[in-house]
């Protein structure tokens, strides 16, 4: 980043100039306070009130009957697993590749073009993948499940890997991808075995940060995999999810369901922060290694 | 930084005497990257058209009045979508307002001022916030936000701004009643507000660094004082990248779903006030799709999923050119600040293993 | 390159999508089915109504003690969900409190339905008013003034005059309606529209109309939690949420001038004016009988006479025997009321009537 030195005003200024420049680098840190607040605000609050709601009910029993306390969410946790799991696997492979074409194939005018779409198709609004997975397989498969569930986050996730993963594997050095051709390995080959392993920090990074954000996706989720009281471990069933049963229990007038939807958004919370956490500093060591 | 220049397709160098099995391996290994990474421009036209297939049916039943009609009425049969694009303007516009003034200071604080030991803890702070899944915020929102915003804070704007002429009307609490109750546009806008500072501070981060060292250095060496620096020689260039900036924060405002949902209220209500029950484009499709059962009324759904999407792509597109205009204004490479705002902006504000002084190809 | 390149994105997307596809014909039933009396069952899932969530999801705890591997998933999505699923084939059984209207019945893909009801509920009007005892007495038109936006505070005359000796306090009313499509929301709208001819032109009755006024929630648990969180507001739902979440509700005012609470009597009462066939307009509102709920309403499941699934079908006509025969008894608990004997009987001769491989199914033993 930039250092800026603190900017020694001369003798000669004015007052009012003076007072200007205070008053700015005031607004400017009460504007990094305001910014604050509600991170603070948010962790604060569903540490407090999710800690409350976790006993070992909560994560090895399914739903009672609306209305009696107790019970947990072992479904959720189960469905989000096996949905996300799956969307790894559509995503990581279709992601990677992308990336691939785009960094080591990628100065033609295709390839400026698949480059803009993933960049635009990261501002897709997660519910319109949502329904477009309902229209394309919930429909044609005639039922909700896990697997409508992996695709739809498939679709949000494929273009952040392909645009991260990209990034990374630019910065693998020229030097160390001519020498492997002037030994005679095969382009495909040095792509796989010496550029993709180099970055392979920063792929693991895009991918982490992909994760992170499929997890916490609840409207897609809603529209295609639509919820389960029981574990449910076949992939073309209806699955849970624990954004989705958060999402549930929150709009509900039962004070242990709220207290459900705040332990499992603790959960939540702690497993996408620490992914985030994770993949920045995973990815700060990466920059100062490869700088 | 070193780059790696991508070899033209197909080189050889020194060992060019190949076999040609391993030229095919070679060859086949680029088509085969080559139609996965087509495969998304097929997605994004796959997605278009299931939308604009399944939507074709309120799309030529209600042609333009589709979008300017106020009836959103199942036993009609009459799908309007007035309501649901003012909520979600609305929410988006407040959104903007209240987030882009606060993520331009705090992104000047984090480049242009030097805060000690805070800097690189405040910086990972702000990319977190945009980790937090959505519909944390809206449960959060929900629960604590709203009861806030109803006893102190909506009574408190009433009763102050509210008696100011003209933009008071947006502040009065609608049908004359003392409190606010329950979720409303304000309190939505407020959310999608801080879910949108993350990305808009990520993006202004970018577009402030890649301003050449010189015209700060000019502007310092003419005693111009931090405010000036920044007035003079930092925002004029880089005004198109904040416009920018501003965009992707809008673009994703206006497709938040689930956090919406929660807290907008879901009323149907048109009117000046924001303290009203409203609805977005997003909150409409989540309540309503899994049981639109006849097919006008999926298929006005879908053409609202339709509009939403082309919107919020048409935003990250200008969002995308506009911050490149800055980058060019400035004489860097236009492709490396595109991309070094996109990554940033959009991977959730952290930089994968991307600096801003990145050099382009 | 140009012409590789379109070819090369259908067979990407395609790609993406392949398991999806391949996964159509699969088989969906996890258990197999095995001789009668030792049956296990299989997994079924079910969408619909919020109104008789409480109860389906009771009933299914229940029914893994008959049947450990019936897991039978209920979504409460919502009635019109419910029948859109159905229609889908996307669920084993849909669920809505309005029984099938003749345009949802061309929307069928499977063939045939079956059509039954499985309990009696009452739609309760709650409130949350601070300063107010519960049943607050209303009649039709006061609510569907309220529900217009022409009653816009609980000490407002109208309410006050048919509740003399109680003080309301000045609190503006906030209404709080269903966002999603829904039987509660059908059952509701009818009986304004009843009571009010103001409703009926203006508004109308459907799973989901134009609501003049209010906010909208999604499902009944969505209703009665908005109501919960804010002081003076009115919604409406099945009694049971009333009662799990501590909310007060209306006593309304039949047609025999009685103002009358959601009691299990109360709408035990209504139920006796429910018979078979089913049509696209039975309903049990206004009952003459002046001890009844006015808004009671029953609610419908609805299946395919031909199951395609052998042990799924088998596991669907044991729940629903098992639910309309033992399963009745646990009903008062969750404060909806058993369907009178005969018309419990025409839902199990309804049952009958579905069939796999052209075979009527029949109950296993100890259902």
């Amino acid at each position: 980043m930039i250092a800026v030195e603190r900017s020694v005003p001369p003798r000669t200024l004015s007052t009012r100039r003076r007072v200007k420049d205070r008053a700015f680098t005031v607004g400017l840190w009460v504007a990094g306070v305001l910014a604050l607040i509600p991170l603070f605000a948010i962790v604060g609050y569903t540490l407090v009130r999710g800690l409350s709601a976790l006993n070992v009910a909560f994560f090895t029993q399914t739903p009672t009957v609306p209305g009696l306390p107790g019970g947990g969410i072992k479904q959720s946790f189960i469905g989000t697993a096996i949905i996300v799991g799956m969307a790894i696997l559509f995503a990581v492979p279709l992601g990677i590749l992308t990336a691939i074409y785009l960094s080591e194939y990628g100065n033609t005018r295709l390839a400026g073009a698949v480059r803009f779409v993933a960049e635009i198709l990261l501002s897709t609004p997660s519910i319109v993948a949502g329904a477009f997975i309902w229209a394309l397989v919930v429909v044609r498969m005639g039922s909700f499940s896990a697997v409508a569930g992996a695709i739809a986050l498939t679709v949000l996730m494929w273009p952040i890997i392909a645009r991260a993963t990209e990034e990374v594997l630019r910065l693998v050095s020229t030097e160390l991808r001519e020498g492997a051709l002037a030994l005679g390995v095969p382009r495909w080959k040095m792509i796989l075995r010496i550029v993709v392993p180099t970055a392979g920090a920063g792929i693991f990074t895009a991918v982490m940060l992909a994760v992170a954000r499929g997890l916490g996706e609840t409207a897609p989720i809603l529209l295609t995999a639509l919820g389960n009281d029981f574990v449910n471990t076949n992939p073309l069933q209806p699955t849970d999810a624990v954004p989705l049963r958060i999402y549930n229990y929150a709009q509900s007038a039962i004070i242990s369901l709220n207290s459900l939807a705040w332990g499992g958004a603790l959960i939540l919370l702690l497993v996408v922060l620490s992914l985030s956490i994770t993949a920045r500093v995973l990815s700060d060591r990466q920059q100062r290694r490869t700088r | 930084m070193a780059q790696a220049a991508p070899l033209p397709p197909g080189a050889t160098t020194v060992g060019s005497r190949r076999r040609s099995s391993s030229r095919a391996a070679d060859s086949s290994f680029r088509w085969g990257t080559l139609v996965i990474a087509f495969g998304l421009i097929a997605l994004l036209g796959l997605l278009l058209w299931v939308l604009l297939a399944g939507g074709w049916e309120s799309i030529t039943k209600f042609g333009f009045s589709f979008v300017t009609g106020r009836d959103w009425n199942p036993v009609t049969q009459a799908f309007g979508a007035l309501p649901f694009i003012f909520g979600t303007i609305v929410t988006s516009v407040i959104a903007i307002v209240l987030a882009v003034p606060v993520s331009v200071g705090l992104a000047l604080l984090l480049n242009e001022v030097e805060s000690g030991w805070l800097r690189n803890p405040m910086a990972v702070f702000v990319d977190l916030l945009a980790a937090i899944p959505s519909v944390i915020y809206g449960l959060w929102a929900l629960f604590i936000l709203v009861p806030i915003f109803d006893k102190y804070v909506e009574p408190f704007l009433a009763h102050t701004i509210g008696h100011v002429p003209v933009i008071g009307a947006l502040f009065q609490i609608p049908g004359g009643g003392k409190v606010v109750t329950g979720g409303n546009l304000f309190v939505a806008g407020v959310v999608l507000a801080i879910m949108v500072i993350p990305i808009v501070t990520a993006v202004t981060r970018e577009v402030i660094a890649i301003v050449p060292h010189d015209l700060r250095e000019a502007a310092k060496g003419l005693g111009a004082t931090r405010y000036e620096t920044i007035r003079m020689a930092v925002l004029p260039y880089a005004r198109s990248g904040i416009v920018g900036a501003t965009m992707l924060g809008l673009g994703r405002a206006l497709g938040e779903t689930i956090a919406v949902a929660l807290v907008v209220g879901n009323g149907l209500g048109i009117g000046a006030s924001l303290f009203r029950a409203g609805y977005t484009i997003p909150a409409v499709i989540a309540n309503e799709f899994r049981e639109a059962t006849l097919g006008v009324h999926r298929a006005a759904l879908l053409e609202l999923a339709l509009i939403l999407v082309v919107i919020s792509l048409i935003m990250a597109a200008l969002s995308r050119l506009l911050v490149g205009r800055t980058a060019a204004l400035v004489g860097s490479g236009p492709a490396s600040a595109i991309e070094a705002g996109e990554a940033a902006g959009i991977v959730y504000g952290a930089n994968v293993g991307l600096g801003p002084e990145e050099d382009s190809p | 390159m140009k012409r590789s390149g379109r070819f090369g994105a259908a067979i990407a997307v395609s790609a993406a999508l392949t398991l999806a596809a391949a996964a159509c014909s699969n088989d969906n039933g996890s258990s197999s089915g095995g001789s009668s009396g030792s049956f296990k069952g299989a997994a079924l899932t079910g969408a619909g109504s919020t109104f008789a969530q409480p109860f389906y999801a009771a009933w299914a705890q229940e029914f893994l003690k008959v049947e450990p591997d019936a897991k039978v998933n209920y979504q409460p999505i919502g009635s019109g969900g419910g029948v859109q699923a159905i229609a889908n084939k996307t669920v084993n059984f849909g669920a809505t409190d309005v029984p099938l209207q003749p345009a949802d019945m061309s929307t069928m893909t499977g063939g045939d339905t079956v059509e039954f009801p499985t309990a009696l509920g009452g739609v309760a009007v709650l409130y949350n008013l601070s300063g107010a005892p519960n049943g607050v007495k209303l009649d039709g038109a006061t609510v569907a003034d309220i529900f217009l936006g022409k009653v816009k505070t609980w000490n407002d005359p109208e309410i006050a005059s048919q509740n003399q000796g109680t003080s309301l306090p000045s609190t503006a009313i906030t209404v709080v309606h269903r966002a999603d499509e829904s039987g509660t929301t059908a059952v509701f709208t009818q009986w304004m529209s009843d009571a009010s001819p103001e409703w009926k032109s203006s508004v109308g009755s459907d799973k989901a109309v134009q609501w003049p006024v209010g906010q909208g929630a999604n499902g009944s648990s969505g209703v009665a939690a908005a109501v919960k969180q804010t002081d003076g507001a009115i919604g409406y739902a099945s009694q049971d949420y009333a009662v799990t979440s501590g909310l007060s509700s209306a006593a309304i005012k039949n047609p025999g001038g009685q103002y009358v609470s959601p009691t299990i009597q109360a709408i035990s009462a209504a139920g006796a004016g429910l018979q078979f066939p089913i049509s696209a307009d039975t309903n049990i509102l206004n009952s003459s009988n002046p001890a009844a709920y006015p808004i009671a309403s029953t609610t419908y499941v609805v299946a395919y006479v031909t199951q395609t699934n052998q042990s799924q079908g088998q596991t669907l006509v044991d729940f629903w025997h098992w639910g309309l025969t033992k399963g009745q008894a646990e009903l008062n608990a969750l404060n909806y009321a058993p369907l009178p004997t005969a018309v419990a009987q025409g839902s199990l001769s309804e049952i009958a009537k579905i069939t796999f491989n052209g075979q009527a199914i029949t109950p296993t033993s100890g259902t």
